[in-house]
């Protein structure tokens, strides 16, 4: 209780420290304008007019049926990727041999570009939803697998032996031993997992789809359209923002200082 | 005895380059705005000089007022920061002496003409080389330098004055310099703030039996630096553009960042970390303001200017004024009301003035009451204060020496 109360007290401080984010963005914000005043509008339009576009967008309803098309496919694949990453990634970690073997395997996967996955998804599902979800899968399982593993290998051994010596119950050890630590790794990975695939499911739709937020990137591409293909990036990336900010760091931050004060505990 | 000639070496107004020159900030801040209010209200005439009453107004509030603050604050701060010995009373009353000229030259060269606006350029540049000169070795003795921005900031301010002056010369408008001069004072007073919230935010929370560890920290306060320097350069070289406004968001966000080193809690609201934090408040505001104007395309670049001007710099002042003030005359803190409402008003003063930009409300009464507000401050602060820098020390500290501790 005393602990939630803490956190929450915590979060006006967390939203205002927001303020430093805001600052970096009106820069870059700046710099856009002072671009679009050297290049001109078919090049570069000055961020007024494509927030203008974007909130035309949002106005017309245009927006939301696209980035939910989209959203879909990128929650489908992230949920895919997480639950059988983590899984595996757990598996793999208990036992070293397992261990040994999965490396070289994800370093394939992560070696192999996206996009080389994504022709192969094209052959194999068409222009069906299956093609940015199975992109979307492959490219953040071998980043979610690595996490659980790093979290299962380096449980601190002599707890372990503790909790046995002190014949723990099960219960116990698997909620106040094992999953804290392990969800201070894993948790980290699925929010990396998630800016991946929300960008990896744009660039799939683009090629492959006839809806969703990267096909109404390449009509507006088709179109010569700056100021509206602007308007898409930037619904997509204050989407990731805002989910990523105010949902996902707070409690990265929370998770992160338990580890944090692990690490602490072990030095001292 | 006592020195009654005031001009003498040793009458008290001496004993510190604060004293001379905090009357003379309180004694112009009441004197000019009053003539800014009697031209505006009855058409008084004001000095004619090159560009206009309004470049008037700026430059005496800047060049004048402000630079008179600046350097009373630099004569008695610095020597503290660096712990090097007090700025002797000669330089003082020399420096003194040329911020009365740089006044007299200024309001004269509209009628005399260019060789008097030249020689006004001169004497205001002189008194600004000269804090420089006396200045300059203390903070550069410092192995750590941790005081060096301040010597920069006066190098710039001697920049933007020879700036003025030439634009002046050559018959252009020299406004810009003058909008330059207000960014300028902006990081000038993020730069005094940190130094003095130290003291100030530390007793409080001392006082409330937490302990003080309030610290300054450079990161968020240079990002606020470097954002208030891009919106002035901006401002400069492509005024009333929205590359601009974008600046002025991100310096107001900057500054809303600022701000939370100062969320220590209760003592936060105490009266004096609070009329300190104010003054973020308002600069927030006011680059906020000027911000959304530009970036918008509507009106109230003026109304910002003017929370930054009124609000920022006339708040800030004042409270240099109630505290090194008080500090280096050897007295403990004034704690009656008389302070905080000053703040207040000062405050109410800045938000009515920036308050006439809204359409359809009654501006000339908008304006009179924020000049009176203003007037009435300053007036309030001599009628406490005046006494107190002009008299002798009676605590048996000599000089700029703060507040002597009787057990020591």
């Amino acid at each position: 209780m005393t602990l939630l109360r803490a956190w929450l007290a915590g979060i006006p401080a967390y939203l205002w420290s927001g303020w430093g984010a805001v600052a970096s963005l009106c820069l870059l914000l700046a710099a856009w304008e002072g671009a679009s005043a050297v290049y001109g509008a078919l090049v570069l339009p000055d961020p007024g007019t494509v927030f203008a576009t974007l909130a035309g967008l949002v106005d017309s309803g245009a927006a939301w049926p696209e980035l939910a098309v989209t959203a879909r496919r990128a929650a489908t694949g992230l949920l895919l990727a997480i639950a059988a990453g983590s899984t595996l990634g757990m598996l793999a970690g208990i036992s070293l041999t397992a261990s040994m073997m999965s490396r070289p395997l994800v370093t394939v996967l992560l070696g192999t570009p996206p996009i080389a996955w994504l022709v192969l998804a094209m052959l194999w599902f068409g222009a069906s939803d299956g093609t940015p979800v199975f992109t979307v899968f492959i490219a953040c399982f071998p980043v979610i697998f690595v996490g659980a593993l790093q979290g299962t290998r380096t449980l601190d051994g002599q707890l372990k032996e503790m909790a046995t010596v002190f014949r723990l119950p099960v219960r116990m050890k698997l909620f106040d031993l094992y999953l804290p630590h392990v969800v201070s790794y894993l948790f980290p990975a699925w929010i990396t997992a998630l800016g991946t695939s929300w960008k990896v499911v744009v660039m799939a739709e683009l090629l492959s789809s006839a809806d969703g937020v990267g096909a109404a990137l390449a009509v507006s591409r088709s179109h010569l359209d700056t100021a509206a293909t602007l308007a898409w990036i930037a619904a997509v990336v204050v989407t990731l923002l805002a989910v990523e900010y105010l949902l996902l760091e707070p409690v990265k931050r929370e998770l992160e200082g338990w580890r944090r004060q692990e690490r602490e505990g072990s030095a001292a | 005895m006592l020195n009654r000639n005031p001009a003498a070496l040793a009458h008290p107004l001496w004993l510190c380059g604060f004293r001379p020159f905090f009357l003379a900030t309180a004694l112009s801040a009441a004197g000019l705005i009053a003539l800014w209010g009697a031209f505006l209200g009855h058409g008084l005439p004001l000095p004619p000089v090159a560009g206009g009453p309004f470049v008037w107004h700026a430059h005496e509030l800047i060049f004048g007022f402000s630079l008179a603050a600046v350097a009373g604050f630099a004569l008695t701060a610095i020597p503290e920061f660096t712990g090097t010995a007090s700025v002797p009373a000669r330089p003082v009353r020399m420096l003194f002496a040329l911020w009365l000229a740089g006044r007299a030259g200024f309001w004269l060269s509209g009628g005399i003409g260019a060789p008097a606006l030249a020689v006004a350029g001169l004497i205001h540049l002189g008194l600004v080389a000269g804090l420089v000169a006396l200045l300059a070795p203390r903070l550069l003795a410092d192995l750590e330098r941790r005081h060096l921005s301040f010597l920069w900031a006066l190098v710039a301010f001697a920049v933007l004055i020879a700036g003025f002056y030439a634009d002046a010369l050559a018959g252009a408008s020299p406004a810009r310099w003058l909008h330059a001069a207000v960014g300028l004072l902006m990081i000038l007073v993020v730069l005094a703030m940190s130094r003095i919230s130290m003291r100030i935010v530390n007793a409080a929370l001392d006082e409330r039996g937490e302990s003080p560890d309030y610290r300054a920290r450079p990161p968020k306060r240079n990002l606020a630096i470097v954002c208030i320097a891009a919106y002035t350069a901006a401002e400069f070289l492509a005024p009333g553009e929205r590359i601009g406004g974008w600046l002025a968001l991100a310096a107001a966000a900057a500054l809303c960042h600022l701000q939370s080193d100062w969320h220590v809690g209760r003592a936060l609201f105490r009266r004096w970390p609070l009329m300190l934090f104010a003054v973020y408040v308002l600069m927030a505001a006011g680059y906020g303001l000027i911000g959304f104007a530009l970036v918008s395309g509507s009106d109230g670049v003026s109304a910002g200017r003017h929370l930054l001007t009124v609000g920022a710099i006339g708040l800030s002042i004042y409270m240099v004024l109630n505290i090194a003030g008080r500090m280096h005359c050897g007295r403990e803190l004034d704690e009656r009301l008389w302070v905080p409402l000053g703040a207040a008003a000062l405050f109410a003063a800045a938000v009515v003035r920036a308050a006439t930009a809204l359409p359809g409300v009654p501006a000339n009464l908008l304006l009179a009451l924020s000049s009176l507000l203003w007037i009435g401050v300053f007036a309030l602060w001599l009628w406490h204060m005046a006494p107190l820098l002009a008299g002798p020390r009676t605590d048996g500290g000599t000089g700029c020496q703060g507040i002597v501790d009787k057990a020591g």
